[in-house]
């Protein structure tokens, strides 16, 4: 069975986000990049599968700047077959991403999709969706416990206020939630091997899809700045305070 | 030229700083500290798994040929987590002498144990009488019923209470004063041991050998070269891990100052304290920019230039590392005030490190005294 | 991770060698061993050996017959440059009016003033500085206003280095008050023979005239004068200051003059102290030269993420602070090892050719003028405390 994994650069989550002093967008000059966590436990999901003789090879891709193979390079090392990067910069907002995805989905033809239910950059939770629409396929978001069958996948998606299972029949696609799995960290040796695994590069145009932009990215503005807590000494103090000066009570 | 990590360096350093980042927080650390093994043996057996164990070894052995610059990136990382555990015994001084001083047999029979995670190894170097010159030392190996047998007493020994083997340097049993390196088993008849905590939450102890078995490493008695490729690879790896633990003092501070409300402000407002932290960002990267140096020089090959050159770089880099660290060490501490000296914070624990880590094989006047003496000769 | 040239960086160090060792009079090489002062013919002759190379456009685009060099390259040329004693570049027109012009500045000025820059027919200087306007700078003073198609520049500018040579002043004038303060400055070049210009000498410790005091009085410039538009100088002056980093530790001089040091210490001559018994000054030489690798390592560190096309790390920021601090290291030691003889105050032996009689050890008296001078370094460029406020704000967050 083949599984593909998405994969996405991003912002490494232990770095503090600065907005460029204009506010147009993020600063990301010398910062620290990552592969999204999400897209991580993906990959990790994928490596267990193939470890239980589930999966026989795992492909991962990812859509951005030459840069990103970094990213398809660590999702190597973790335990991936081989990488695709669809190079492109502009315009890479989710259904642009997905209508590419469809294209490498069509192409590889996997039985099996796993993707992080979000990137922690833009927080949009909506690649995978629109992926399942365009390939029409079955799709389970949000999984904390995927178990691959015969020819379907049961996953336990994390719903408001409790657990829902799905069984899909394959191929499908499933987006992990944050207690899908602890993911591994790199051996040395696997490092290794990563660099001598294949890494194909395809342009959008490659694949045959013309990128529009549907949305536009007006400006960024940092939180607000939280100010400092107050330490009270008793409990009159408190509802002093909440009557009084917050004025909640 | 290039000064960049290399893609397996970069994924290294990741992987790595992600270990310490999720399972080696402050709180795991001391507790593994004063756990009575002194360390986790899970941790253990997790870098045996993800290859740290294997990186400064031949490929043949089933090493991962890394170099000092691979090691380098290893330690910048486990120093921000002040790691307990004992790889700077185990691979960088007993299993660096191995590979580099031993026999074929000897490598064949032992690296792959330490590799694995299942050999761990202590490196007896010092005595009282030498303070930190490797080259004064009095403990002899003599010829007895046809083996070799070591005499002798050997002082602050890291990590020696979980050490399978020792290696140990000692004069020759050929009676002719040089200085050869022999393995001994840690738990072998003759061995009394006084084990005791360290200041900065490893462990080490005193070494008495009398008429203990050993075994000489090698095939020659002569093991100064080995020794001092061993001490500079050493020198490289301490001085790392005190880089990263500067990295992480350093950001502790500037959060903490800012944090920290004296006079209705965030302590950071006031330019001193600011001039103050510059001070120690400007000595962690003249310490990271020296670590370098020495990495990639200690690295360069055999030939007589190229080892004084890597001598040079190796006396250079803990002189300034211990110079940094004493800077970056101490203004941390003082910026924290009255939380700085208390055992519950981390930054007391870095300290305590980076003042530890200049004592170990020279401190930087020793370095300094050196070199002013070789320049004096020149 | 590796420090080695490329083959065809390697050729390239061997052409620079040679540059030097055909092009460079053995006289003009012999300035630094005897601690004689460069004077403008020599600068100037220099500067035009390096054009007719093509060299002289170290750090310029191609387009306007810059050398296209690579970080590693022009370290390279930085290197052997100190190591053959060569004269330095005046950095006024090549490193600081240029880069505006070529970047800011139209058609116009870009073929007016940069080929005369390139090919050192033109003499620039610099009027940043006021009376009171030091670290402050955007509060600056001198006025500008536009009358017709001139502005009447009036006001002081001062530490103006080397002006007493200058053909043109390149200067940051106030146009308006409205708005910030740094709103209102603009970027203005200026003719110093103009009418109403005067220069007057400030002498510094070394007794010695480098720098000026250059006032405008009622001083008609023309329009066209004017550098991109008006009440942007200040964010001109600041983009400069980020670009222009390479060479900023000074790093190859300070090692050339290190190794100049430990000559007089195995070989002290007559009349000096021997202090290469004296291990409490041998302590502090090796302090310096430890402290002077450390940093040759971070410039190239900054150099090798440049060259890369990644921007350079914060490690840049500390450069300046740390080279100018090694400088005056050096400068100290070179004083202690003149010994008495630093006491003779003679600088016409620097300044004349063939001066006679001289005083022996030749070095010795210009150790101290030498070390007094140095003392601008921490100052000029943006103060170290300046440079640390930067570092704090930008760096650390604070």
């Amino acid at each position: 069975m083949k599984v593909l994994v998405t994969v996405k650069r991003v912002i490494d989550y232990n770095v503090k986000i600065r907005v460029k002093p204009d506010g147009s967008d993020v600063d990301l000059t010398n910062v620290k990049m990552a592969v999204n966590p999400f897209c991580e436990i993906a990959v990790e999901e994928a490596v267990r599968l193939k470890e239980k003789g589930i999966a026989s090879e795992i492909v991962v891709v990812s859509v951005g700047g030459s840069e990103a193979q970094e990213q398809l390079r660590t999702a190597l090392a973790l335990g991936a077959d081989r990488a695709i990067l669809v190079e492109s910069t502009a315009n890479t907002e989710s259904l642009n991403v997905a209508k590419l995805l469809a294209k490498v989905v069509e192409q590889e033809q996997p039985s099996l999709v796993i993707m992080g239910k979000q990137a922690i950059d833009s927080d949009n939770n909506q690649t995978g969706q629109m992926l399942a629409a365009l390939c029409d396929m079955p799709q389970a978001t949000f999984a904390s416990e995927v178990s691959v069958a015969d020819n379907s996948v049961t996953v336990t998606r994390e719903i408001d206020g409790g657990l829902q299972t799905l069984s899909l029949q394959l191929p499908a696609i499933v987006t992990t939630d944050l207690r899908l799995n602890e993911p591994r960290y790199a051996s040395l040796p696997n490092i290794m091997k990563a660099k001598c695994k294949p890494l194909a590069t395809v342009t959008p145009d490659d694949l045959g899809v013309t990128l529009s932009a549907h949305t536009q990215l007006l400006g960024v503005n940092p939180p607000p700045q939280r100010s400092a807590g107050v330490k009270v000494k008793s409990v009159a103090e408190l509802v002093d305070k909440l009557k009084n000066e917050a004025k909640v009570i | 030229m290039d000064f960049a990590l290399n893609d397996i360096q970069q994924m290294l350093k990741d992987s790595a700083g992600k270990f310490i980042h999720n399972d080696y927080d402050f709180e795991t650390r001391q507790k593994h500290s004063h756990s009575e093994l002194g360390y986790s043996e899970d941790n253990w057996q997790l870098f045996a798994e993800l290859g740290w164990l294997a990186l400064p070894f031949a490929e043949e052995f089933g090493g991962l040929d890394g170099n000092a610059t691979d090691l380098m990136v290893l330690m910048t990382e486990l120093g921000k987590g002040l790691i307990v555990e004992p790889y700077l015994s185990t691979v960088v001084l007993a299993g660096n002498a191995i590979q580099r001083g031993g026999t074929a047999e000897q490598k064949e029979a032992l690296i792959g144990g330490i590799v694995g995670g299942e050999l761990k190894l202590a490196f007896a170097g010092l005595e009282a009488q030498s303070a930190t010159d490797i080259s004064s030392i009095s403990t002899q190996a003599s010829t007895q019923s046809g083996g070799v047998v070591l005499n002798g007493k050997k002082q602050v020994v890291l990590h020696a209470q979980s050490a399978d083997k020792l290696v140990v340097a000692a004069r020759s049993h050929n009676n002719n004063g040089n200085i050869a390196l022999y393995l001994v088993d840690a738990n072998a008849d003759g061995v009394a041991a006084h084990h005791y905590p360290t200041n900065d939450g490893a462990r080490a102890s005193d070494l008495t050998f009398t008429n203990v078995a050993a075994e000489l490493l090698g095939d020659s008695d002569d093991a100064a070269a080995v020794i001092q490729a061993v001490l500079n690879d050493a020198i490289v790896a301490v001085s790392a891990e005190a880089v990263g633990v500067m990295d992480k003092m350093l950001s502790a501070t500037v959060e903490y100052t800012k944090v920290r409300k004296q006079f209705d402000v965030p302590i950071a407002k006031f330019q001193i304290l600011q001039h103050n932290m510059v001070d120690m960002f400007m000595e962690c990267e003249q310490a990271r920019s020296m670590v370098y140096y020495a990495a990639i020089t200690i690295g360069e090959g055999n030939s007589e230039e190229q080892v004084a050159e890597a001598n040079k770089a190796s006396q250079f880099l803990k002189w300034k590392v211990g110079q940094a660290a004493r800077l970056v060490g101490q203004t941390a501490v003082q910026l924290h005030g009255g939380m700085g000296v208390t055992d519950e914070l981390d930054v007391g624990h870095m300290f305590k490190r980076l003042t530890m880590i200049n004592t170990l094989f020279g401190s930087m006047d020793t370095h300094l005294d050196n070199l002013v003496k070789q320049r004096q000769a020149a | 991770m590796n420090i080695n040239f490329s083959e065809q960086e390697l050729a390239f160090q061997q052409e620079v060698q040679t540059f030097f060792r055909e092009e460079l009079p053995e006289s003009v090489q012999a300035h630094i061993d005897n601690g004689l002062s460069f004077s403008a013919e020599v600068t100037v002759a220099y500067q035009k050996a390096l054009y007719n190379k093509g060299w002289a456009g170290i750090n310029w685009p191609v387009e306007h017959g810059g050398t296209g060099w690579t970080p590693t390259q022009k370290y390279i040329f930085q290197t052997e440059s100190a190591k053959a004693k060569a004269p330095r570049q005046i950095p006024f027109g090549y490193s600081m009016v240029a880069p505006i012009i070529y970047t800011f500045g139209n058609e116009e000025q870009k073929q007016r003033f940069l080929p005369d820059i390139l090919a050192s027919n033109t003499w620039w200087c610099q009027g940043y500085s006021e009376p009171n306007a030091g670290s402050d700078l955007a509060g600056l003073k001198t006025r500008a206003v536009r009358d017709g198609n001139h502005y009447i520049v009036n006001g002081t500018k001062t530490w103006t280095t080397l002006g007493h040579h200058a053909d043109w002043i390149f200067c940051l004038v106030r146009t308006s008050d409205e708005d910030s303060k740094q709103k209102g400055i603009s970027f203005l070049l200026i003719d110093m023979t103009s009418p109403g210009v005067s220069v007057k000498p400030i002498i510094t410790l070394d007794g010695r005239r480098e720098v000026n005091e250059v006032a405008f009085q009622d001083v008609k410039v023309p329009v066209e004068n004017l550098v991109g538009e008006e009440g942007r100088g200040w964010t001109y002056a600041k983009v400069l200051l980020t670009h222009e980093r390479t060479n900023i530790a000074g790093v190859a001089v300070s090692k050339q003059r290190l190794s100049a040091l430990y000559d007089l210490l195995n070989q002290p001559p007559a009349g000096c102290p021997d202090l290469k018994n004296n291990s409490v000054f041998m302590s502090r030489v090796v302090q310096v030269e430890m402290e002077l690798k450390a940093l040759e390592f971070t410039d190239l560190r900054v150099l090798s993420s440049v060259s890369t096309g990644t921007a350079p790390g914060p490690e840049s920021s500390i450069l300046k602070i740390k080279g100018t601090e090694i400088q005056q290291a050096l400068d100290e030691l070179y004083v202690e090892i003149a010994g008495i003889y630093a006491l003779p105050f003679v600088p016409e032996q620097y300044d004349e050719a063939g001066y006679e009689p001289r005083i022996e050890p030749f070095f010795a008296p210009n150790a101290a003028p030498h070390y007094y001078n140095n003392r601008k370094v921490t100052i000029y460029g943006g103060s170290n405390e300046i440079q640390k406020n930067i570092i704090a704000k930008q760096v650390l967050g604070l």
